[in-house]
């Protein structure tokens, strides 16, 4: 299974300069941590994805002594080890760059850590399920739905997101964030039995 | 004789194409060359025997074993060159020997060197730089690292140069010196069966014809040719199909010795080539 | 060992090896106990495939020119001096049949063909 994580990050190793060098440059403009941290994990993890979608690797991947079910919870595994070490190396490039000055650290982390794994439940179902090709018409078809959300019926969804965050990092009562950890553990371990589900019945 | 692949009862169904009841067998120790024409399920038969798919009913049992238990076990001992590109394209054979060698116990690194080294592979350019002939032969220096009992090949020929077949050819009897070793090789290409190939399975449509040792088919299969007046109602029985032209018929019979006794001098038997044999079969569904 | 298999005959492969390790044998050029090359080394240096080889052998061995020992490989068997003599004789006497019948279609008289073979046999010694 590390094996499988391991080539995820091989077959990026090319890009993975070219991802330090916008994380620092992004952090040296001011980027939010939490922005980046999310958008960054999941990059990386979908550009495995479709790496191995892209070309036959299913069809080597299944040919190898793996299970199914080993090449899918690497994915699901991966995705929490990749948002780690993003998460440290914005952090880390984060305090170089612009000193210590949070207070909340770990409540930032735990957020990105929640927010990529949310994304991902709902994400790798169906990349699994259809052909990520599909999975970016999707993805067209929810921005355009959210841009006109957001134009004709909540104008300030803006300020509400960033009023739910603010709010989030303020939490501060333990059971609230217990409620939310939970529901998020949840629904990654489900989204990854589906996941499985659907790829033990797929044919390559 | 033992058999390592079995594969009994098997259905499944796709849009537009089914097998029903398909049974083969793989002897151990044997090249087996495996033919028949576009679309008789030469590649969905491969498939069911890599878990790459799913049967609907039936079974499929790889070295004894089953892959709902054995999974791992299974292709642990099995080599696989495909007919399509498995490989990354951005990376080098050395990045692909790093994703692949953890996955296998029993990972060879001075055999898969010597392989590199006897098939004149570059470790450092990334595969899309490799032609037809060097991914098949990467494929091969793969599942001979990690010592393959069982070697699968979908179409390894296709679209190579006679030379690279030829080749080929000489590595696959250099495998069979060890008499552990299986290869199951599926080919359109039949004139690459004749000097390596001991038994030959053959499918259509769908469904097994059959598994002969190849020596067995040219004794029982012939090619008759005659005058169109040898034909009547009765002795057309005789032939799996005819092919009638204005000068005379040629047909395929799959009882050599019975036609001889029929006909005796009045015809010209000849020996079948594989092509006969799956022109003729084909003609007569 | 020296075999040289045609494509194109007409007699199956595995008869033209058989043939001719018999005659190697018959010949005495493969002596008692000498050991064959396997059946897989045999493949490969003919370039055919290893059932092939592993008929003529099998052949071979139904008809006492070898023997095989399990793991260790096929060797020439003992060869019965009197029995391959009277093989000999046999096989003599069928291509003399030949000869006389080939004389008598064209009439020539036992004299005359007595004539020929004795002329061949000295002038060949």
């Amino acid at each position: 299974m590390v094996n499988l994580i391991l080539k995820d990050i091989i077959i990026q190793k090319n890009t993975i300069i070219f991802y330090i060098a916008t994380i620092i440059l992004y952090l040296l403009v001011d980027v939010s941590p939490i922005f980046l941290g999310v958008l960054y994990s999941v990059v990386f993890i979908m550009t495995a994805f479709s790496t191995d979608e892209k070309g036959n690797a299913n069809i080597l991947l299944n040919s190898l002594p793996y299970t199914r079910k080993e090449v899918v919870s690497s994915k699901y595994m991966g995705a929490l080890l990749f948002t780690s070490v993003i998460i440290f190396i914005i952090y880390l490039g984060d305090f170089f760059l612009n000193g210590m000055g949070e207070v909340f650290l770990w409540r930032e982390i735990l957020l990105i850590m929640g927010l990529v794994m949310v994304t991902i439940s709902f994400i790798l179902p169906i990349s699994y399920k259809f052909k990520s090709k599909h999975l970016l018409m999707i993805l067209v078809a929810l921005v355009g739905l959210y841009l006109v959300t957001i134009t004709i019926l909540i104008p300030n969804l803006h300020d509400i997101l960033r009023e739910f965050v603010q709010n989030f990092l303020a939490l501060q009562e333990t059971q609230m964030y217990f409620v939310a950890i939970l529901t998020t553990v949840i629904l990654y371990i489900g989204s990854w039995l589906l996941s499985i589900r659907i790829y033990e019945r797929k044919a390559f | 004789m033992e058999n390592v692949i079995e594969l009994q009862h098997i259905h499944k169904s796709f849009k537009g194409f089914e097998i029903k009841d398909f049974s083969i067998n793989v002897k151990k120790g044997f090249v087996t060359g495996f033919i028949g024409g576009n679309g008789a399920g030469k590649s969905t038969t491969i498939k069911l025997i890599m878990n790459l798919l799913k049967q609907d009913s039936g079974t499929v049992s790889v070295f004894g074993m089953d892959y709902k238990k054995h999974e791992k076990d299974i292709k642990e001992r099995i080599g696989f060159v495909y007919d399509e590109n498995i490989f990354y394209e951005n990376l080098t054979l050395k990045d692909m020997k790093r994703i692949i060698k953890p996955a296998y116990k029993n990972w060879d690194d001075t055999a898969f060197q010597r392989y590199v080294n006897e098939f004149e592979l570059p470790l450092n350019k990334s595969m899309k730089t490799f032609s037809k002939g060097m991914k098949m032969k990467a494929s091969l220096a793969i599942a001979l690292a990690h010592h393959a009992e069982l070697i699968i090949m979908d179409e390894p020929t296709a679209g190579l140069d006679p030379i690279f077949r030829r080749e080929l050819l000489n590595i696959l009897h250099e495998l069979m010196q060890n008499e552990d070793r299986t290869i199951f090789f599926s080919t359109h290409i039949t004139t690459d069966l004749d000097r390596i190939a001991d038994y030959i399975t053959f499918v259509h449509n769908g469904e097994h014809i059959f598994t002969k040792e190849f020596y067995k088919i040219e004794e029982e299969y012939a090619i008759v040719k005659g005058t169109l007046d040898l034909l009547d109602r009765e002795t057309e029985q005789e032939f799996i199909s005819i092919r009638k032209t204005n000068t005379g018929f040629e047909a395929l019979t799959a009882d050599k010795n019975r036609v001889i006794n029929i006909f005796g001098d009045t015809v010209i038997v000849e020996k079948p080539t594989l092509e006969d044999i799956m022109y003729y079969t084909k003609k007569g569904r | 060992m020296q075999i040289i298999i045609s494509n194109s005959s007409k007699e199956p492969i595995y008869e033209q090896i058989y043939a001719q390790i018999k005659k190697l044998i018959l010949t005495g050029e493969l002596q008692e106990g000498q050991a064959l090359p396997s059946m897989r080394q045999l493949a490969k240096d003919l370039e055919i495939s290893v059932i092939t080889t592993k008929r003529a052998y099998e052949e071979l061995e139904k008809n006492g020119f070898i023997y095989s020992i399990v793991g260790k490989g096929s060797f020439i068997a003992e060869q019965n001096k009197e029995m391959m003599r009277e093989r000999k004789i046999k096989v003599i006497e069928e291509n003399l049949l030949i000869a006389i019948q080939n004389a008598k279609e064209m009439n020539l008289s036992l004299a005359e063909l007595k004539e020929m073979l004795t002329l061949l046999y000295t002038e060949d010694a």
